[in-house]
């Protein structure tokens, strides 16, 4: 059993939120880990609340909603390309995820941490906008339409599933996504929509290990969290060990 | 989040862990979300619901509620099958957030084991169990 599932460890640590680095992950196997964690969230053998920090391969993914109809290629071709669509449980509907675009999912308890849904989505857009002006980039809100935004262009998208008060899926980053693919939808159901990147923005070459680190260290400061980074391998052993 | 205090809990009403209520009419129960559970979520935009004739576990996800951008579930309080969904919500799911246990009933169903209603919580203990989360 790996350390952070242990009975009597944390119990000072009530703050402590675990992040983790899980690198490119396929989004099946990343939805299958939050699956696993979540129910050890609401179990209570997993005491923490975490963070999976992640990029995905190329894929499109439906909300609780659907979405399928603001998919604007054949379906048939995305297969040609080895491009999956995924039905997810998340909030919202369409979207696309790739290389270069930062994922954020925190598996947390709102109860715990005494938020409601609409306080804990604000902080995440928070998180987003303040990540991008470290970058440069200064995105602003939208109330009608969620997500952070530079003018027009949507930079990042957000969607979550509340499991008996624990939030799992997350936010998407656009650091340096390819963002053609993006063409291929209206994206979140919005037609006339076009995505931009940090990189795009500000022209300039962004790499993902230093958006990590400040990623990290701003979800500490916003959710007022001490932040303890433990490797995905420890993790994803962890998680799958009942399997 | 509202204070313990300010939730509005009709007394003759039952209620989960997981913020629903229920109330026995008949050999059927109706419920829905409580208080808690709608100011918890926030404006609610959409309501995704069970087929008349679905049967669920005590507790088992039946439903799902979501603000915006944010998928909430909703559990069934005892095992039973659904004799009645609550279409209103379909084109209304703001009655959620305004009218939770009147207009915005979600399902009615029928318990496998009518004794199970017992097992759930009453308006005393439930305030109780809200004040510790």
């Amino acid at each position: 059993m790996p350390l952070w599932l242990g009975e009597s460890t944390n119990f000072l640590e009530t703050y402590t939120t675990y992040w983790i680095e899980a690198g490119l992950l396929e989004y099946r196997q990343a939805l299958a880990l939050q699956e696993q964690l979540v129910e050890r969230r609401i179990k209570g053998d997993l005491k923490q609340d975490i963070v999976l920090a992640l990029e995905h391969p190329a894929v499109f993914t439906l909300g609780s909603r659907g979405g399928l109809e603001s998919l604007k290629i054949d379906p048939a071709l995305l297969q040609k390309k080895g491009i999956d669509i995924v039905e997810t449980g998340r909030g919202g509907v369409i979207t696309y995820h790739g290389p270069g675009q930062l994922i954020l999912y925190p598996i947390v308890d709102l109860a715990r941490l005494g938020m409601k849904v609409g306080l804990f989505i604000d902080r995440l857009e928070e998180l987003m906008i303040r990540l991008s002006r470290v970058f440069g980039v200064a995105p602003s809100r939208d109330v009608r339409n969620r997500g952070v935004w530079v003018g027009d262009d949507k930079l990042g998208s957000l969607g979550i599933r509340v499991r008996k008060s624990v939030s799992f899926h997350g936010f998407a980053l656009n650091v340096s996504t390819d963002l053609a693919p993006f063409d291929w939808i209206d994206p979140c159901g919005l037609t006339e929509t076009r995505m931009t990147s940090l990189e795009k923005v500000s022209a300039k070459s962004i790499e993902m290990a230093p958006v990590l680190q400040e990623a990290r260290s701003l979800y500490g400061e916003l959710f007022g969290q001490a932040m303890e980074t433990l490797s995905f391998n420890s993790v994803y052993a962890g998680a799958t060990e009942d399997q | 989040m509202k204070d313990v205090s300010d939730l509005i809990l009709p007394e003759n009403l039952r209620y989960t862990e997981t913020h629903e209520w229920a109330r026995k009419e008949g050999d059927e129960i109706v419920m829905g979300l409580s208080d808690y559970a709608q100011d918890q979520l926030g404006d609610i935009v959409f309501v995704e619901l069970p087929d008349v004739g679905d049967s669920f576990e005590g507790g088992g996800e039946f439903a799902t509620v979501e603000s915006v951008k944010a998928a909430s579930e909703v559990y069934l309080p005892v095992d039973g099958t659904i004799t009645a969904v609550n279409e209103e919500l379909e084109g209304s799911p703001e009655l959620v957030n305004g009218s939770p246990y009147e207009e915005a009933w979600v399902v009615r169903f029928k318990p496998a084991n009518p004794a199970d209603f017992e097992n759930l919580m009453d308006v005393s203990t439930y305030r109780t169990f809200c004040g510790d989360q």
